[in-house]
């Protein structure tokens, strides 16, 4: 899952970028108003995280100019502005949620992953066939054993499942797995679904991630 | 007793509370009434007794006119009082007009005609017209003087003379009485008196509720000013009172307010966005220290990550140590709870004090520290808060000033002021953001982490400061070539 940060404050901006890679998110940091629109038109995020004041464009000017090129992608606001009619004045906006400053790490995770959830998912947990993936703990389990993953592993096949029936291109998986700075270099794909398609074969379930020629991946239930 | 002062008092609050709660309008209605009340009535009394002095002066006329009938028929002047017996002729000769009396002798006397009576000094009836029948006319005894009056006679009211008839020696002997009759003027006079009367509260109160009006139209702006006042909150002092077509008093009061309110909401809104600042200031180091340490506790790391990270917090939380020293320092000033210590204090002195203290950090910049113009200059200050004033100023100074450069101060008198200047070559502050520097949190830079690692606070309480002991604090820039802050100390 690939996320933008745009905070014109380095310190929370560095301890989210952390906080969120150990969470095995790819993050991406705008420092600026500009810039973060610039890059949210150009790269598709899973989640842009935006502060309210910041420099050049502000936040909220921000979300309606990402709301009006048609994304829809969740906004969460992240800012200090604490009195009801800013809470109210960001959600309408654009905003899908909206969190105070201070405010603790671990219900910014949570508040994340509560937007990343698809329509039909009651909780945060991932099925394909009798595979189950928790993003809260990264953990895997096909039926009952638990297959041990890297943190890049882990990326690939929540996002494979996150689409599942349906074809990831080698371009959107690098798009939504791999930050900014990777180098558009296909081929590592193709090298970490080996790695994958290894472990799911040695826990039995082998034929879960299928190849289409020339394009990309899929992973189907049946 | 006790008890009935008492009600007496309850009884006066609640007529006194129902004054004051009375509306202007009626209140302004009520005087205007009063006051008219009073002229109509004067006037109306002034017209009453005018046309009342008219009509008896005619009567009293009439009564001479035949005063001198008799006495031409008599033949006679009241001075020759010898001939008393010859009015015997006057006598007859009405007696022709009362033939009709004569008819029936018991009948009351006729009063549409004049009626004359003689009497002696003891008041008994010499003679009389047969017209007065068994009636006698009212005698006042003792006057020396022709005298008019009102008397009645068969109830309808006559017009009444009495002159005294005396002898060549002044003595008098007897009155001669004439009366005429008033009957249609008494009706005049009553009728006057009944229309004054009745048109009187007529038109009181025609006019009361006249003025009511009147009052309220004209009153119609304070209305407004209540209206738009009664919609003003703490939060919404956007409203304005609409002004009045005319240029008066309501006017000016309506534009007064609206210019109180402008200031209100002008400090009201920067007292807001100082809040919203602070806020923002106080919150973001927290929430970089909580969110560090919080990512930092998550996982198991190597000592020198947590090593980093501590010391990264503890730079974040000096930080903030020395903003919410700042900004208390801001709060005492700004509270008026101190009192400045105005003494006599070496302008140069405290120069150079303040330039020991901060050469290492110019020296850091390659930055010289120049002092020129008066050697010896008094000012009356606080020292120790000109202390911080020149510090605050120099420091700045030093801050955006590009390496190896000038910053200049300088001591001079003007116009028997002395004046300290502190020039720095750096790139200057835009002409239309020169207003605000002294503004809690303005920063000229916008962006937040400039390096600079200010607050925006310091010349905010450089003003404060130099407000209090009278110093005059401004400043000028030129674009690329430096900024000059100037103090100028109040005479001595």
């Amino acid at each position: 899952m690939r996320l933008l940060i745009i905070e014109d404050e380095p310190g929370i901006a560095g301890f989210l970028k952390d906080g969120l890679e150990e969470e095995y998110f790819a993050v991406d940091v705008a420092y600026d108003g500009k810039s973060g629109l610039d890059h949210a038109m150009t790269n598709e995020y899973d989640l842009i995280i935006i502060d309210w004041m910041i420099p050049v464009i502000s936040g909220i000017e921000v979300c309606r100019q990402i709301r009006k090129s048609g994304s829809v992608v969740p906004i969460m606001f992240l800012t200090a502005k604490d009195t009801l009619e800013d809470v109210l004045f960001g959600l309408e906006a654009g905003a899908n949620d909206y969190i105070k400053k201070p405010f603790a790490f671990e219900e910014l995770l949570a508040r994340i992953r509560v937007q990343l959830r698809s329509k039909h998912q009651g909780d945060d947990s991932l099925r394909a066939g009798h595979l189950n993936i928790n993003p809260g703990t990264h953990q895997v389990f096909y039926e009952t054993s638990e297959i041990t993953l890297t943190p890049k592993e882990f990326a690939l096949l929540e996002y494979l499942v996150r689409n599942k029936e349906k074809v990831c291109t080698r371009s959107r998986i690098i798009e939504h797995v791999w930050d900014i700075h990777f180098d558009s270099d296909t081929s590592v794909i193709d090298v970490y679904i080996t790695f994958l398609r290894r472990k799911l074969e040695h826990a039995g379930c082998g034929n879960l991630i299928q190849t289409i020629r020339g394009v990309g991946y899929i992973i189907r239930e049946s | 007793m006790n008890r009935e002062v008492k009600h007496v008092l309850r009884n006066t609050a609640i007529r006194l509370k129902k004054w004051t709660v009375m509306s202007l309008r009626n209140r302004i209605a009520l005087y205007y009434t009063i006051a008219t009340a009073f002229l109509i009535a004067l006037v109306f009394a002034i017209l009453y007794f005018m046309v009342e002095s008219i009509v008896y002066k005619q009567f009293d006329d009439e009564v001479n006119n035949e005063v001198s009938e008799v006495f031409a028929d008599a033949h006679v002047t009241s001075h020759d009082f010898t001939s008393f017996s010859r009015f015997k002729t006057f006598i007859d000769d009405t007696a022709v007009n009362s033939s009709e009396a004569k008819k029936d002798p018991k009948e009351a006397a006729k009063v549409d005609t004049e009626f004359i009576q003689l009497v002696n000094t003891e008041g008994e009836v010499i003679n009389k017209s047969n017209n007065l029948a068994r009636n006698v006319l009212i005698f006042k005894p003792g006057e020396t003087k022709t005298i008019y009056f009102n008397s009645t006679i068969n109830n309808s009211t006559i017009r009444q003379g009495q002159l005294p008839l005396l002898t060549r020696d002044g003595i008098i002997k007897g009155y001669l009485i004439v009366a005429v009759p008033m009957k249609k003027a008494i009706i005049v006079l009553q009728d006057l008196e009944t229309v004054f009367l009745f048109s009187f509260p007529t038109i009181i109160l025609t006019l009361f509720v006249l003025t009511r009006l009147i009052a309220g139209k004209s009153i119609l702006p304070i209305e407004n000013v209540i209206a738009t006042a009664e919609k003003m909150t703490q939060a919404n002092l956007s409203q304005r009172i609409g002004l009045p077509y005319h240029h008066d008093e309501l006017y000016r009061l309506a534009s007064t307010i609206n210019a109180l309110l402008d200031k209100m909401q002008d400090a009201f809104q920067r007292e807001k966005h100082f809040t919203a600042d602070a806020s923002h200031e106080l919150k973001t180091p927290l929430a970089v220290v909580k969110g560090t340490l919080e990512v930092l506790v998550r996982k198991p790391r190597e000592r020198e990550q947590y090593e980093n990270k501590i010391q990264f917090c503890l730079m974040e939380l000096n930080r903030m140590a020395r903003l919410i020293e700042q900004l208390l320092m801001l709060a005492r000033f700004e509270s008026n709870k101190i009192n400045p210590h105005i003494e006599e204090v070496s302008l140069p002195l405290a120069l150079e004090a303040v330039t020991a203290r901060l050469q290492p950090v110019a020296l850091e910049k390659e930055i010289e520290l120049k002092v020129t113009g008066m050697a010896k200059a008094t000012v009356t200050a606080d020292s120790a808060m000109l202390d911080m004033i020149l510090e605050n100023i120099l420091s700045n100074a030093i801050k955006y000033s590009p390496a190896a450069s000038v910053v200049t101060i300088t001591v001079e008198q003007k116009e028997r002021k002395i004046m300290c200047s502190i020039t720095d070559q750096g790139i200057g502050i835009p002409e239309e953001k020169l207003h605000a520097v002294f503004e809690r949190f303005y920063r000229v830079d916008e962006s937040r982490n400039s390096g600079t690692g200010g607050f925006g606070l310091g010349l905010s309480i450089v003003k404060r400061l130099a407000d209090l002991q009278k110093i005059t604090v401004s400043v000028k820039s030129e674009k690329n070539l430096g900024t000059t802050f100037s103090l100028t100390f109040p005479s001595t």
